[in-house]
């Protein structure tokens, strides 16, 4: 299985290393923004599939910032806000914004873990879901082609078989006549 | 979730034969659920059933698929058996059951903009080629109507994309008289589909991202479709099974992906249906590896670049 590649954003380097550390332990690919502009530059670049983010950061954008460019840059990218204590409205108002979790500060490291573990378990089924689906898709295109084709054809078919008969039917000419004008036909 | 414990059942009041019907074999330990099998018997008495109820036709070999869509339903009515189960069912007057077992046994499945080739073929020749049609034939001033109908709408993205395609092509303001209809016989379907809202997972599928955040704006974990297009479809559950003729006429039919469920009789009959409720100069759209040879000879079969679409004799 893949690992999850994860973006931690805070403006305190404490947090950002005890973090770094611990994801790293389990083997996630971290990177990390000091700051939500940081964050924003960095998430036009690349893809991440989980995005770590501080909800209160000073320089112009908050956690409710990334939150909102990484939506718009990729839906399949999973935010978990990281809240003062007490803050559980803008938590609130985040999530409504499309925010997947949140979480409290201090971390509980044991819980952040077992929730990425949760994603990382989700993204896998996803792949495998939209495996079939591509393969569906591929099966389903090409028995249209297929089945498409054939239509065309029958309907041309009956067509000219009426044409013929009605030639065939004719009363003012000879049978040999009618015959072979159907021929031609 | 119901725990099911054996032997509660015997206030369930059925006149029809209880001696020849299998009864549930008794859980080993109480409390841990398995799974209710359904006996052959049972999968003829079902497939009627459900054929009865929605014209969708299950073979015997598909047995699998009354058991696992189905099972949910046994249990939290608490039935021990199919056969139980299907006499509740039939005895239920509020008809609730019937409308869960239709839930359960449709395939909703569906997806924005499916197949795409239908989308480009409404926007760039039916579209502009019905109203040109339709302008000669209205009255100078009044509105040209068009009447589209999702005859098997599910959860309503068939509808919504080709409101989409309208509002694009039309603009806000037009002088033409809308009808979009979607319809289907599930009602958790419609359900969802009035309300317009869907999951991460269906907005994934076929909806470009320029369109969702055009059209579309996040509520919870979901996203719901704007008020501008969401008026512009109205939505109500009818079995196709039914004769039509409340419906009134279209100008374009969508039946997508629904009459693959059913048998070849069937199929016939909607079809035949379809041509009567369509204008002589009406399009209709099937499935992209659906065929009317052998269906309906009434329709003929038009290729406009990559796509097919069919219009009366
Ligand atoms: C696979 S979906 C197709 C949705 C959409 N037309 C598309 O192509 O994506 C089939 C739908 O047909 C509906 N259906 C099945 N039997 C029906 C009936 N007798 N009358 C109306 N709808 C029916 C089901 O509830 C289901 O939502």
């Amino acid at each position: 299985m893949q690992s999850l590649k994860i973006l931690v954003v805070d403006d305190d380097p404490v947090t950002r290393s005890l973090l770094t550390k611990r994801l790293a332990k389990d083997d996630y690919q971290v990177e990390t923004a000091a700051s939500g502009v940081d964050a924003v530059r960095m998430i036009s670049h690349s893809f991440y599939d989980v995005i770590l983010t501080d909800l209160m950061m000073p320089g112009g954008v908050d956690g409710i910032g990334v939150l909102e460019t990484a939506k718009e840059n990729n839906l399949k990218t999973e935010v978990i806000l990281i809240t003062a204590h007490g803050t559980i409205d803008n938590a609130i108002v985040a999530m409504k914004k499309g925010a997947n979790d949140y979480l409290q500060k201090p971390i509980n490291m044991d819980e952040l873990i077992l929730r990425l573990a949760k994603i990382q378990n989700l993204k896998h089924l996803m792949k495998n879901a939209s495996d079939l689906r591509i393969a569906m898709e591929a099966t389903e295109q090409a028995s249209s082609e297929t089945i498409q084709n054939l239509e065309m054809t029958v309907a041309d078919l009956q067509q000219r078989m009426t044409a013929i008969r009605s030639t065939l039917e004719r009363g003012d000419l000879p049978a040999d006549e009618r015959i072979a004008l159907a021929l031609k036909n | 979730m119901s725990l099911m414990t054996p032997g509660n059942f015997s206030s369930v009041t059925t006149k029809e034969p209880a001696a020849s019907v299998p009864k549930a074999v008794p859980k080993p330990f109480p409390g841990i659920r398995n799974a209710v099998k359904i006996t052959p018997a049972e999968v003829q008495l079902f497939s009627k059933y459900i054929y009865g109820l929605c014209g969708i036709n299950i073979e015997a070999s598909k047995a699998y698929l009354l058991e696992t869509r189905l099972g949910k339903l046994l249990e939290s009515e608490r039935c021990d058996s199919f056969t139980t189960f299907y006499y509740k069912a039939k005895g239920d007057t509020t008809k609730l059951l019937e409308k869960q077992i239709i839930d359960a046994i449709t395939t909703n499945e569906t997806l924005f903009f499916r197949d795409a080739t239908p989308f480009d073929l409404l926007r760039h020749k039916i579209v502009p080629e019905m109203i040109d049609h339709r302008a000669t034939t209205v009255p100078n001033g009044s509105p040209v109507p068009l009447r589209i109908w999702s005859a098997a709408c599910s959860t309503g993205q068939e509808i919504y994309s080709i409101a989409m395609v309208l509002r694009e092509l039309l603009g806000p303001n037009h002088n033409y008289s809308i009808k979009l209809l979607g319809t289907d016989i599930s009602d958790a379907a419609i359900k969802q589909a009035s309300y317009g809202a869907y999951n991460k997972f269906e907005i994934e599928r076929g909806l470009p991202q320029e369109k969702l955040h055009r059209y579309f704006s996040p509520l919870g974990e979901m996203w719901k479709i704007s008020d501008e297009i969401r008026a512009m479809a109205t939505f109500r559950k009818f079995n196709l099974m039914e004769s039509f003729s409340s419906l009134g006429k279209f100008d374009i039919i969508f039946c997508r992906n629904v009459a693959i469920y059913f048998l070849l009789e069937d199929r016939i009959k909607v079809f035949n249906k379809i041509a009567d409720s369509l204008e002589m100069d009406g399009f209709l759209i099937i499935g992209s590896t659906e065929s009317l040879t052998g269906v309906c000879p009434r329709f003929i079969p038009k290729r406009h670049l990559k796509s097919i679409f069919y219009q009366l004799k």
